[in-house]
């Protein structure tokens, strides 16, 4: 079992399910929480000289085996031509969370390969690249998948170590903090444990020395912050029985939940509408698997089920079809 | 300050925080916690420190006993009554 580090082990929990292609703001969020980490790392690890309450870092650690390959990108961005900055631990965090888009893009690049070497990150075909539009387009949508036993490693591990009493290490005080500026804590912890973590925060930050002084630091962009609530809060609607409705009568609400897969035969029969489904399906690569057939065919793809109802769009002329609406058991 | 041992420490240690043994048991804590709390995970809690040590060999084979018999078909109560008799 290889021991992740700690911008790995934030990468496996919040790229996991983001779109691997397009620099989202979801993602943006994400990447610009990998580069603190890398900074954090070095914190954690003694790589910056003290200098009262400043920490210096020297150029030359571009050139050490232990620097991994993400770090030297974050790093490379912020020395640029000087050869050595000092700044307090908030003054880091704050620069490297200010990298633009092409910038993150590279961390991307690093962070991702760097788990992909392990086969604990991959990427995988968006549900959503198999709708009518998004293929006469040719717009191809892909996303990452963490490994599944890695991913629930890393969030059970922190929840335990906040859930439950007792001392917590630093890894998890830095890990709660990046949750906490990715805005992720509401995806790993239910409403009632978002309290007892809040109980937490105030009983580290007055007994722990690295809490105290990382959890008052705030890298957050407040623009980014309301997007990602906005489309978080929409995405959840659209779960619910009020919003699977709403959604199938206007897709725009949630894109992704709304997958319109067209048929090949106007008035098609169930089995015909059936089999074009399943050949779109397979043709992007998804697993699907039959759960009920009939007029309103059950399918599992990708471990979630939707169902096929058969529906109608209007563009020039109308074209027949099924719309893939998320399945909620309740 | 207090760091994470590493997997290799982890697996040489013979007591385990209940987050180390979820690391190396890939279950869940929420599973684990409710294992401990019906008694089915042998732990240690010293009157000073509340923090709970598991003895790492015995709880993952405690772990798989349960994971096995659930497998069989067993429910939770049954295999209470396997694992105290």
């Amino acid at each position: 079992m290889k021991d992740l580090t700690l911008a790995e082990s934030y990468a496996i929990i919040s790229l996991n399910s983001l779109d691997s292609l397009q620099m989202i703001t979801i993602k943006r969020i994400a990447l610009r929480c990998v580069a603190a980490a890398a900074i954090l790392e070095l914190y954690l690890n003694e790589g910056f000289t003290k200098l009262g309450d400043k920490y210096l870092l020297k150029k030359n650690i571009l050139d050490q085996p232990i620097t991994t390959l993400y770090q030297v990108e974050v790093l490379k961005k912020l020395f640029k031509k000087q050869d050595c900055l000092e700044g307090t631990l908030e003054w880091w965090l704050r620069k490297a969370s200010k990298l633009s888009g092409r910038e993150l893009k590279k961390i991307e690049h690093a962070i991702t390969d760097s788990l992909r070497g392990v086969d604990l990150l991959e990427e995988v075909p968006n549900l959503l690249g198999c709708d009518l539009e998004y293929v006469t387009a040719t717009i191809s949508m892909r996303e990452y998948r963490s490994n599944k036993s890695e991913f629930t490693k890393q969030t059970e591990g922190i929840r335990s170590e906040l859930l439950e009493d007792g001392c917590i290490t630093d890894e998890s005080i830095v890990m709660l903090w990046l949750l906490r500026e990715s805005c992720c804590l509401p995806e790993i912890f239910s409403a009632n444990e978002l309290e007892t973590v809040l109980e937490r925060f105030n009983e580290l930050y007055q007994n722990n020395t690295l809490a105290k002084k990382l959890l008052p630091i705030t890298i957050q962009n407040k623009m980014e912050v309301i997007v990602k609530g906005f489309l978080l809060r929409k995405k959840r609607f659209s779960k619910t029985l009020t919003g699977i409705g709403l959604n199938f009568t206007f897709p725009i609400i949630e894109r992704t939940e709304s997958v319109f897969i067209e048929t090949e035969a106007y008035f098609s029969s169930a089995d015909q509408r059936l089999e074009d489904v399943i050949k779109r399906l397979k043709k992007y690569q998804h697993e699907v698997t039959i759960l009920r057939a009939g007029a309103v065919p059950l399918l599992k793809i990708d471990n979630v089920l939707y169902e096929a109802a058969p529906t109608a769009r209007v563009y020039k002329i109308p074209v027949h079809g099924v719309q893939l609406r998320r399945y909620q058991m309740y | 300050m207090s760091r994470q041992r590493s997997m290799e420490k982890i697996s040489e240690s013979e007591y385990v925080s209940i987050g180390e043994l979820v690391r190396i048991t890939e279950c869940r804590y929420s599973t684990l916690k409710f294992y401990t709390e019906e008694g089915m995970l042998p732990f240690e809690q010293e009157e000073e420190n509340l923090t709970r040590k598991f003895p790492r060999e015995k709880a993952i084979a405690r772990i798989n006993e349960i994971q096995s018999l659930k497998k069989q078909g067993y429910s939770i109560p049954e295999i209470r009554q396997i694992l105290n008799k």
